[in-house]
């Protein structure tokens, strides 16, 4: 079964050491610009974001690409770029939804997420479980219990509450 | 250099003594263990009350004193402290 | 590698700017951060000058592990001479603001001069612009950065900028970045202020190349293990700071009403557990695990809805404990106006309580407040007093020109209920029965103050042999310790490492959150070798680390002897000598320092440093850290 990276924004706390870990893994340099992740922010408002590819089953950048560089690894569950043959033209950057393929201007190519190959730093290092990587199958049921468990515990203090009045 | 650089720190070694489930008494500074969840716990060492809070399951922290009691433990012992001066 | 980044000169007098290298040479003496600016500031502000005047000096700068697989890497530092003190200015904050100045290709800044209007620096990828800031003088902390993202029309810029209080060279105005995180004490946004500096925009997507990658990731795994597996990071990431108020408040170390009690009673409302109930989550700042930064919406009142951050342990004290208010809305919206107005929440708190004393006792009339009753437990009245602070009306005026220059103005002994060191406020806690951090707070080079020698984990009772484990490196140290809180044996050693351990982390640039500050199995001398060693390649012993920190510690006191500091300024006021503690555990009722004792501590705390018994360096001292021949100008 293939895995798939699961964000849950509201446990992301925003402090950006996924970028550090993606940059260093691989490019070996602190950089976020070069970073496969990125959490968005609203800084002012406490609301961090980490975007990542999605490694979309029929992928947007796949279809746009003029020389088929990219392409699908089932196994993996993951979407990759072949480097001998993408040309650099970033139709794949311009097209994304999630805006999860970058360009990277110092090595003139477009980089996205890889899972690390099958163990991704970023999870490793998001000790609050922001981003998680997990069967593909799993996604829903990690969120509908979540779900409930919200639910019930909003329900358990209704309840409190109309006990003590 | 590197043989070094792998070896257990002294915080890593020192670490090795924590414990948990367990807090110092703010007063007579021995370590308790409340009951899970208790909300309130009396120390068996010196009886000062202390109310708990659990910011994690299995994870006891003192709030705040139980204000009436440890007061009056306070003023008792400044008394007695007062008396054995004279 | 990490250690390419430059510094850069700008004369906002005459528009000049200049970059240089940093000598490796100049990085082994004083690494970086903290340090690097002591020695930036012994040999470019002359001696003398008006803190206020275009003669200062205002230098910011990065650790030199910032933005490095070190843990939480994310320390700004910035120092000039102190518009409070007069002596060392020093503030620290953590945010995003210096790893994205390391990306964009600078670790220090050295800034000069007045510009004749306001302005903001735009740093961008080795390239720094001096824009007018005419648009932004006179907004809040907040909106000035909004503004500025907008103008240069990108959302990832990081901003340091001062608000309405630093404009108004509130003698204790902050630094601040994004909304909460503060460069707080010793007044380095009236410093900016004065220079006319609104802000520093950055933004940088240069490399910053780590040495060993795969050690570094390895290691920097490690070490975030080392500090989350601790119970205070995971008590700490789920309440905040806030969560030191349990047991502090607990056995009597609280500053209650200016300096009348020891604990501040029956005040359930404000305690970490209540403020949690209005956290949404929690923030971190840059890589770090610990997230202590709780975000807050306002519940009630004319500010409902309001997001924040914190409040920190410092705001929950100098808002609640030390004016005597128990409300938690007032918490919360006395904590979002000093971020908003930039204000040093610490000083601002602690100001008002003391004019409180001075209101209740007499020495301050109606007149004097303009109507305004300034008792303590007024929930308004402190609100109030935030506000004419930031803004310098009446009273507010007054006490924007700190402590000491107050107490001058308002006469009538006032003065005598100040609580200080060397003209800055204390933090809400309570020395009295504990010698230690008494010692700490008396002998810091920037004033009163906890984050520059606090040793305070000797409150939590170690067994002397774990004391002595971790008080005996990288130095052997064979005299006396102490495990009761309550002695004087053995302390002043415990506040010199601990001074250069903090001296060390801002001069890293990590987070005091984790090195041994509220825990004891905290990384430090050691792991900073390996984590140095890993990200810039310096091979540097934790010894050799030591050293820098004594070295720069150094230049602070000299610094501060430069500008007339002596033994008598190394102390603490009467109130601590003379008025007991009236409440706590009985070990902490009753209790006051004792003079002799105390000066004692003194004696062996310079002892330890190699200073002599009026606290200046021994020449052998100097010659041993290879300070001797400064100011040497060779930066």
């Amino acid at each position: 079964m293939a895995k798939v990276l699961m964000i849950d924004y509201e446990k992301c706390t925003g402090c950006r050491l996924c970028e550090l870990v993606c940059s260093v893994k691989h490019e070996g340099v602190s950089n976020p610009a070069r970073s496969r992740i990125k959490i968005v922010k609203w800084e002012m408002e406490g609301r961090y974001v980490p975007m990542s590819c999605q490694q979309c089953e029929s992928a947007p950048c796949m279809a746009v690409c003029p020389v088929k560089a990219i392409s699908r690894d089932e196994e993996m569950g993951r979407v990759d770029i072949d480097y001998d043959v993408c040309i650099g033209c970033r139709m794949c950057v311009a097209i994304c939804p999630f805006g999860a393929m970058s360009f990277d201007t110092l090595a003139q190519k477009v980089i996205k997420c890889d899972f690390c190959d099958g163990d991704p730093l970023c999870v490793k290092f998001c000790e609050v479980g922001a981003i998680q990587y997990v069967d593909a199958s799993m996604v829903s049921t990690v969120k509908q219990v979540a779900a409930a468990e919200k639910f019930t515990s909003i329900m358990q203090k209704v309840a409190a509450a109309i006990s003590t009045v | 250099m590197e043989q070094e650089k792998t070896s257990a720190t002294t915080a890593e070694i020192t670490a090795k003594g924590r414990t948990t489930g367990a807090v110092r008494c703010m007063n007579c500074m021995e370590r308790i263990r409340p009951p899970l969840g208790a909300k309130t716990f009396k120390c068996p060492h010196c009886s000062f009350e202390w109310r708990i809070s659990w910011p994690l399951p299995k994870f006891p922290r003192i709030r705040g004193p139980v204000w009436d009691v440890n007061r009056r433990l306070t003023e008792e012992a400044m008394s007695k402290k007062g008396k054995g001066k004279k | 590698m990490a250690l390419d980044r430059k510094i850069a000169y700008i004369n906002l007098t005459t528009g000049e700017i200049e970059t240089k290298p940093i000598p490796i040479s100049i990085r082994k003496k004083f690494l970086g951060g903290r340090g690097l600016d002591m020695y930036l500031m012994y040999n470019h502000i002359k001696p003398g000058i008006d803190p206020l005047g275009p003669d200062n000096v205002a230098f910011v700068s990065a650790g030199v592990l910032v933005g490095t697989l070190a843990s939480a890497t994310a320390r700004t530092h910035i120092a000039g001479k102190s518009p409070l003190t007069g002596f060392v200015g020093s503030a620290n904050m953590g945010g995003f603001f210096a790893p994205e100045m390391r990306w964009a290709g600078f670790d220090h800044l050295v800034i000069k001069g007045k510009a004749e209007k306001p302005v903001y620096l735009w740093i961008r990828n080795g390239e720094i612009e001096i824009r007018d800031a005419e648009n932004i003088w006179g907004k809040t902390v907040t909106e000035t950065q909004e503004i500025i993202r907008e103008e240069l029309d990108d959302r990832d810029i990081k901003i340091l900028t001062i608000g309405p209080a630093g404009e108004k060279l509130v003698r204790f105005a902050n630094v601040m970045t994004e909304i909460k995180n503060a460069g707080g004490r010793s007044g380095m946004g009236a410093l900016l202020g004065s220079k006319n500096l609104k802000a520093i925009a950055v933004r940088g997507t240069m490399d910053l190349k780590i040495e060993r990658p795969a050690e570094a990731l390895e290691y920097n795994k490690r070490v975030i293990t080392q500090v989350i597996s601790a119970k205070v990071s995971q008590t700490q990431g789920r309440l905040g700071t806030p969560f030191i108020w349990g047991a502090t408040n607990s056995w009597g170390g609280i500053r209650t009403r200016n300096f009348q009690a020891n604990q501040f009673e029956y005040c359930d409302d404000i305690e970490p557990e209540s403020i949690d109930e209005h956290a949404i989550g929690m923030a971190g700042c840059f890589g770090c695990q610990v997230h202590c930064r709780a975000k807050y919406i306002i519940p009630d009142g004319p500010y409902k809805g309001v997001y924040d951050e914190g409040p920190e342990y410092t705001a929950q004290g100098a808002l609640t404990a030390e004016p005597g208010c128990k409300n938690l809305v007032n918490l919360l919206v006395g904590n979002h106006l000093l971020n908003m107005y930039g204000l040093d929440i610490l000083e601002t708190g602690s100001l008002i309580a003391w004019a409180m004393e001075l209101y209740e006792k007499g020495i301050l009339s109606d007149k004097d407040t303009d109507g305004l009753e300034l008792r303590f437990g007024n929930d308004e009245a402190l609100i109030e007093m935030i506000h004419r602070i930031a803004r310098r009306e009446g009273l507010g005026d007054i006490l924007a020109e700190g402590g000491l220059r107050a107490a001058e103005k308002i006469g009538k002994g006032s003065i005598k209920y100040l609580i200080h060191v060397k003209g800055m406020s204390n933090l809400h806690s309570d020395e009295r029965p504990t010698p230690a951090l008494a010692l700490g707070i008396a002998t810091g080079s920037r004033g009163s103050d906890h984050l520059r020698s606090r040793p305070a984990i000797d409150l939590y009772g170690l067994p002397e042999p774990v004391l002595r484990r971790i008080y005996s490196q990288p130095v052997a140290y064979d005299g006396p310790i102490s495990s009761h809180w309550r002695d004087y044996e053995g302390k002043p050693w415990e506040v010199r490492w601990q001074e250069l351990c903090y001296e060390a982390v801002d001069c890293l640039g990590i987070c005091k959150y984790h090195t041994i500050f509220l825990g004891p199995n905290f990384p430090n001398f050691e792991e900073w070798s390996r984590l140095l060693y890993y990200n810039t390649g310096l091979e540097m012993s934790p010894l050799d680390i030591w050293n820098v920190a004594d070295r720069a510690y150094t230049m602070e006191r000299l610094f501060n002897i430069r500008e007339g500091l002596t033994r008598k300024d190394d102390w603490l006021v009467d109130r601590y000598f003379d008025e007991p503690t009236t409440r706590g555990v009985p070990a902490a009722c009753g209790v006051t320092i004792d003079r002799e004792k105390f000066a004692k501590m003194i004696d062996e705390y310079y002892e330890h440093h190699g200073w002599d018994e009026n606290g200046v360096p021994h020449p052998e001292t100097l010659k041993k850290l290879d300070i001797d021949k400064e100011p040497s100008h060779m930066l």
